[in-house]
């Protein structure tokens, strides 16, 4: 039977096409539509696929008002076959849990079910950019119940009935042997989307695109829409951009520029003006009833992610909102930590050190290694014999596959990446209840410019929360816990994904965490293989300066540099004093990565480089020219304004 | 997906302009009401349709209602109909309104406009009838057999910057047609080609240019009344430097303002951008835009060569028409209704020629008949030699103009010949009067708020190009562009160039070295016109590359 290649995607608007409005303020009425990024990438990946499988049928779907026909004849433009809309009005207002749901519905209705004989691939988009959650793709496939591989780079088939996939975790990649069908979610750094070519476009301006209400493929309305979905967005708040406008170096060549950038920093750049903050007016509390939604499930359980034999960072982190919520919820709301793997009790006094109250382990010999299918079957028993009231997991490749896939199995809604994480209380007017005590998760939306306020109303509430948001906890040695065991039934059919490699690098991301000083080099810098941005280093370290290089994520895919080194990866923040992005475009992902520092030098050939919207002193100019200038400074003695290590 | 993509059409129309949407309208309605059921294809290198249209404007409506009999004038959209139209003599703190209008310059019934936004119209209304457009893709190559053409073909997209095929390189389409309608607009690069392979310029004058660079404002209310016009002549500009400013108000208290000037002054470090800022600063202009606030940028080239630069308008199976075609009227700068009328004269010609199955050269002589016969040929003939007379300077020009308008056109020399743009430049060690940089020294620096810096205006343009293509401008001769257009010239390319394409690079050492920032380029093909020997070629980037023009 011929291959089906089936590709979700959604329609955004285009971000960088957002123009200022004659007010002043962003126009987004004039923002022009796109096929989500990720997504087309996932497009691309099918065209990809076709190449080894000729007589494969392409299909592409999405979910969304008939405008986003738009993008599905783009899609078939540049080599789809067919096209199928869900559309309806019922589910607006879906969050992450309906939209799969609804999604996965759809393509059950299509004849695309785990016991389907004709073999299918799902392919999608990792995340889109007005939602950022990563959430459908690990729906999909749990709602079908089949395997998936999210944050994948590239896949191919192995000719034996497999898929090969590269997924992207911290640090470095792996890959994924899947069975057929499976669901697979692409990162926008593959292979890039192709343009649509005329003989496409043709076809596709006569195509008839399939639409589908959701009586058509027999969906109830319990569960989707704004009043089934088991999350609500209840506050959306424009996030004030920290940073003040850059100041630009001007000269007629490199030795001026670099003199005007130093005498820029000397003056410390622009200062953002603080307007005085209004006060607010007391929201009238209406006398209400408390209302106890939890029916029961109490206490917050986390999951203790292992990295190269180590409790990750981000794991870690995570103990302190997961210990702030519980003091919040007080009542002795415990904290228990999940570590799952194959000899790891003797990470459980860790675990209790940084504030775990009660660690959970599950070993056996097969679960060494993480893979989503075992691991969410897992928790999700834990989830269902302790009941706790809330799970939190880091927000690492990991963490953000498995909570959705976890959140499918428990009917939970999942919040993303959050940033702000305490208990609050939903006024429900309509019912005239105050729902109490409730899990706020604040996240930041709208590429980064909006903080959203999300509530669930299943439990466990769900969140998984942004690496390098949370400081570690302060170790209390000696502290005292419980460590207790959990033996979970395993299933084979959860074992079908093979791991073929894992490849991570060490060392580096530590020192990028403690750097003073990082240089940055981009795509823009791999003309000599980075020499002039690792000697600018060196020549810092030479003046005893604590710097240190690292590179955005083009070039660790060219080979230039290795995985440790990348600035920009899921779940990585860093914050030195100073940050010198060099030939750095300025992707979304890498700016998440880097915005935090203190002081923020971009250096690029091209004046409309993003990155210079993030930084706070700017040179318009080629690395080539600017980089050698800035070594000879540094050689002087110039130490961009950092002291010396005394020793 | 392979590389044997072919569509057929009867007729295909190169570029999305006002030649070619009137090509395509008046050919649908001429096959409709003759009950024929031929394929018309438009296919624009724009985003979308106004993308890359850019014009003052001030257009001449009467050929709107023939193009569209069914539709009363008021539902186009153009802005407002020209109430108040002076001409003034503009110096750097004072200006003087004369009381006349240069002759042939009298607006009375025309209306300002946005080009851009009377094309999106006029592609609504051809898909109403039938005509299929695509947007966003470019065509770099024109298909033959035996010597003759029959289509062309979309670019190869997939390639980085070396040329290589990408894993996602998609192979062009090839589009075959009976007739094809070559409506690129000025400096049309597949016409060019078309004009050389047939030698359709023989025995005519060199086409020559001017650049406009234009912006859009908004003002505050009371600064200007929508249809109140200017055309400004003299500062900042030399008695060599054919050209003026324009300043048109819009409703909404928006203005458009521009300065357009002929490329064939001397001056190598000659910058019309930046000519275009100091012209703002003078007092008549920014007391205009005063409190207002800049909303788009652009710019463009236009064929001013007139009638005796006209190439040959067909040959077997194509067509050329509109300011590919070079039918602008001087001295207005007028070409929208003649690119309009000459779209109809090509359907009516495609349409009689797909008929009698005969689209061959002697049966598309027709289209050149059917202009020779019409409003073009008035308005282009009776000032066929009034371009070439300023090339002597603006004082030996209008004494010209005069004796053209006493002899109805032909002066005292009858033809006058006109020299390619490219070779009116001087080395710097030529020129005799001060060059550029010190004839407006002090008032070069851009203060973003009435003036602006390159960098900024293009930012206004919203031009974006793919990194993974080959670059889109051609140096043919590095090294001889080292050593005649950077040692000899200065490397004009920097200045003329209107978005910051060109930059010369001086390292500390002193060795100087162009680089291209193809990323900035507005399509405008000044490089291709001006880059003296003739040393650049522009050729199409992918489709849907270049400026995004809103209301321009």
């Amino acid at each position: 039977m011929a291959l089906t290649i089936i590709s979700l995607i959604k329609q955004v608007p285009l971000p960088s096409e957002m123009r200022m409005g004659e007010d002043g303020l962003m126009d987004r009425t004039k923002a022009k539509s796109i096929i989500n990024i990720d997504c087309s990438f996932g497009l691309e990946a099918g065209l990809q696929l076709k190449k080894q499988y000729p007589d494969a049928r392409l299909i592409v779907c999405s979910m969304g008002p008939k405008s986003f026909e738009n993008s599905l004849r783009t899609a078939v433009s540049m080599g789809y076959d067919e096209a199928y809309l869900l559309s309806d009005r019922k589910l607006g207002g879906s969050d992450t849990y309906a939209t799969g749901l609804a999604i996965s519905t759809m393509l059950k209705h299509l004849g695309f079910t785990k016991d389907s004989k004709e073999p299918f691939i799902i392919l999608a988009g990792r995340q889109t950019s007005d939602g950022d959650t990563a959430h459908v793709p690990s729906q999909v496939a749990e709602k079908i119940g089949i395997p998936q591989a999210t944050f994948v780079e590239s896949v191919k088939a192995d000719g034996a009935g497999n898929v090969i996939a590269k997924r992207i975790i911290e640090g470095g990649y792996q890959i994924l042997k899947l069975p057929i069908p499976c669901v697979i979610s692409l990162t926008p750094t593959g292979i890039p989307p192709r343009k649509p070519s005329l003989s496409g476009a043709i076809k596709a301006r006569n195509l008839q695109i399939t639409t589908f209400g959701i009586d058509d493929i027999g969906l109830g309305t319990e569960k989707i829409g704004i009043n089934g979905s088991p999350t609500i967005v209840v506050k959306v708040v424009n996030i004030v951009s920290e940073r003040p406008p850059i100041v630009m170096s001007e000269g007629h060549n490199e030795a001026a520029l670099v003199d005007s950038l130093i005498v820029n920093l000397k003056k410390g750049g622009n200062v953002l003006e603080k307007k005085e903050k209004v006060d607010k007016k007391e929201i009238e509390y209406p006398d209400f009833p408390d209302k106890d939604f939890r029916n029961g499930a109490r206490g917050i359980l986390t999951w203790a992610e292992l990295t190269n034999g180590k409790i990750s960072r981000p794991s870690l982190e995570l103990l302190t909102p997961a210990r702030n919520l519980a003091n919040q919820l007080g009542n002795d709301t415990k904290v228990m930590t999940l570590i799952i793997g194959k000899n790891v009790k003797p990470f459980a006094q860790t675990l209790i050190e940084h504030g775990s109250d009660e660690v959970i382990i599950v070993e056996n010999e097969k679960l060494e290694e993480y893979l989503v299918m075992p691991f969410s079957s897992v928790i999700a028993q834990v989830i269902k014999e302790r009941n706790p009231e809330i799970a939190l997991f880091a927000a690492t490749t990991s963490g953000r596959e498995l909570a959705p896939r976890i959140g499918m199995k428990t009917d939970s809604g999942v919040t993303a990446d959050c940033t702000g994480l305490e208990i609050g209380e939903y006024i429900d007017k309509k019912e005239k209840v105050i729902y109490k005590p409730i899990l706020e998760s604040r996240r930041p939306t709208y590429g980064e410019s909006k903080l959203a306020t999300i509530l669930g109303f299943v439990c466990p509430q769900i969140s998984t929360a942004r690496a390098g948001t949370f400081e570690v906890p302060v170790v209390v040695e000696g502290r005292k816990g419980i460590v207790s065991y959990f033996n979970p039934v395993l299933e084979d059919k959860d074992f079908v994904v093979e791991i073929v490699k894992t490849e991570r690098g060490e060392g580096g991301l530590q020192n990028l965490f403690s750097a003073d000083i990082i240089i940055t080099g981009g795509r823009g810098t791999t003309g000599d293989n980075l020499a002039l941005i690792k000697s600018l280093a060196a020549e810092l370290k030479k003046q005893g300066v604590n710097a240190e290089w690292a590179s955005s994520r083009p070039v660790v895919d060219e080979g230039v540099a290795e995985y440790a080194r990348q600035v920009g990866q899921t779940g990585k923040t860093i914050r030195p004093k100073i940050y010198v992005a060099v030939g750095v475009s300025g992707a979304i992902q890498h700016i998440a990565g880097m915005k935090e520092s203190e002081k923020i030098i971009a250096i690029d050939h091209n004046p409309k480089a993003h990155i210079f919207n993030y930084a706070d002193f700017g040179i318009v100019g080629e690395y080539t020219d600017i980089v050698p200038e800035l070594i000879e400074r540094v050689k002087a003695g110039f130490k961009f304004g950092i002291e010396a290590k005394k020793n | 997906m392979n590389g044997n993509d072919t569509v057929s059409t009867d007729v295909l129309i190169i570029g999305g302009g006002p030649s070619g949407l009137a090509t395509a309208i008046r050919l649908a309605d001429i096959l409709k009401q003759t009950g024929r059921n031929n394929r018309i294809l438009l296919i624009e290198k724009g985003r979308e349709i106004g993308s890359h249209i850019l014009s003052g404007a001030v257009i001449k409506p009467l050929v709107f209602k023939e193009l569209l009999p069914d539709v009363n004038l008021s539902e186009i959209p153009f802005n407002s109909e020209v109430t108040k139209d002076t001409t003034i003599l503009l110096g750097e703190k004072g200006f003087i309104a004369l009381p006349f209008h240069v002759p042939y310059m009298s607006n009375k019934g025309n209306y300002v406009a946005s080009l851009g936004q009377v094309c999106r119209y006029l592609a609504i209304k051809a898909q109403e009838k039938g005509v299929e457009i695509y947007t966003g893709f470019a065509i770099d190559e024109i298909l033959y057999k035996d010597g003759k053409v029959i289509g062309a073909k979309t670019k190869d997209t997939g390639i980085d910057h070396h040329g290589q095929k990408l894993e996602n390189f998609q192979p062009g389409t090839r589009i075959e047609a009976r007739i094809t309608v070559f409506a690129e607009g000025t400096r049309g690069s597949l016409t060019k080609m078309l004009i050389a392979k047939f030698n359709l310029n023989k025995d005519r004058n060199e086409q020559v240019y001017s650049l406009g660079c234009k912006e859009l404002w908004v003002v505050p209310p009371g600064n200007i009344k929508p249809g109140e016009i200017y055309h400004t002549m003299g500062y900042p500009l030399d008695n060599d430097e054919f050209g003026g400013g324009f300043i048109y108000g819009l409703n909404d208290n928006k203005v458009a303002v521009g300065l357009v000037v002929g490329l064939d002054y001397q001056d190598p470090s000659f910058d019309v951008h930046d000519a275009f800022q100091i012209w703002k600063a003078s007092s008549f202009v920014s007391k205009i835009l005063k409190g207002g606030k800049m909303v788009e940028y652009g710019a463009k080239t236009l064929p001013e060569g007139g009638y005796y630069a006209i190439p040959k308008l067909y040959t077997d199976n194509a067509i050329i028409v509109g300011d590919s075609a070079g039918l602008v009227a001087m001295p207005a700068l007028k070409g929208v209704h003649l690119a309009v009328r000459s779209g109809m004269l090509a359907a009516q010609t495609a349409a009689d020629a797909l008929s009698r199955n005969d689209t061959s050269e002697k049966s598309l002589q027709q289209y050149e008949t059917l202009v020779n016969n019409s409003s073009i040929y008035k308005e282009m003939y009776v000032v066929r030699n009034f371009r070439q007379g300023f090339a002597k300077g603006l004082i030996a020009g209008g004494l010209l103009f005069g004796t053209q308008l006493i002899t109805g056109g032909a002066g005292f020399f009858g033809r006058l010949r006109s020299h390619a743009d490219y070779q009116t430049t001087l080395k710097l060690s030529e020129l005799k009067k001060k060059p550029f940089k010190e004839r407006f020294k002090g008032k070069l620096e851009f203060d973003k708020v009435l003036t602006f810096d390159k960098s900024t205006d293009v930012y206004h343009s919203g031009v974006y190009h793919d990194e993974d293509q080959v670059v889109h401008l051609h140096i043919k001769d590095m090294e001889k562009f080292n050593a005649v257009n950077i040692e000899e010239y200065g490397a004009p390319e920097q200045f003329f160039c209107s978005s910051e394409v060109y930059e010369l690079h001086v390292d500390k050492a002193g060795h100087k070295e162009i680089r291209i920032h193809a990323e900035n380029c507005m399509h405008c093909k000044t490089c291709d016109i001006k880059s003296p020997g003739d040393n650049i070629t522009w050729v199409v980037p992918n489709g849907g590359n270049g400026p995004d023009f809103q209301n321009m």
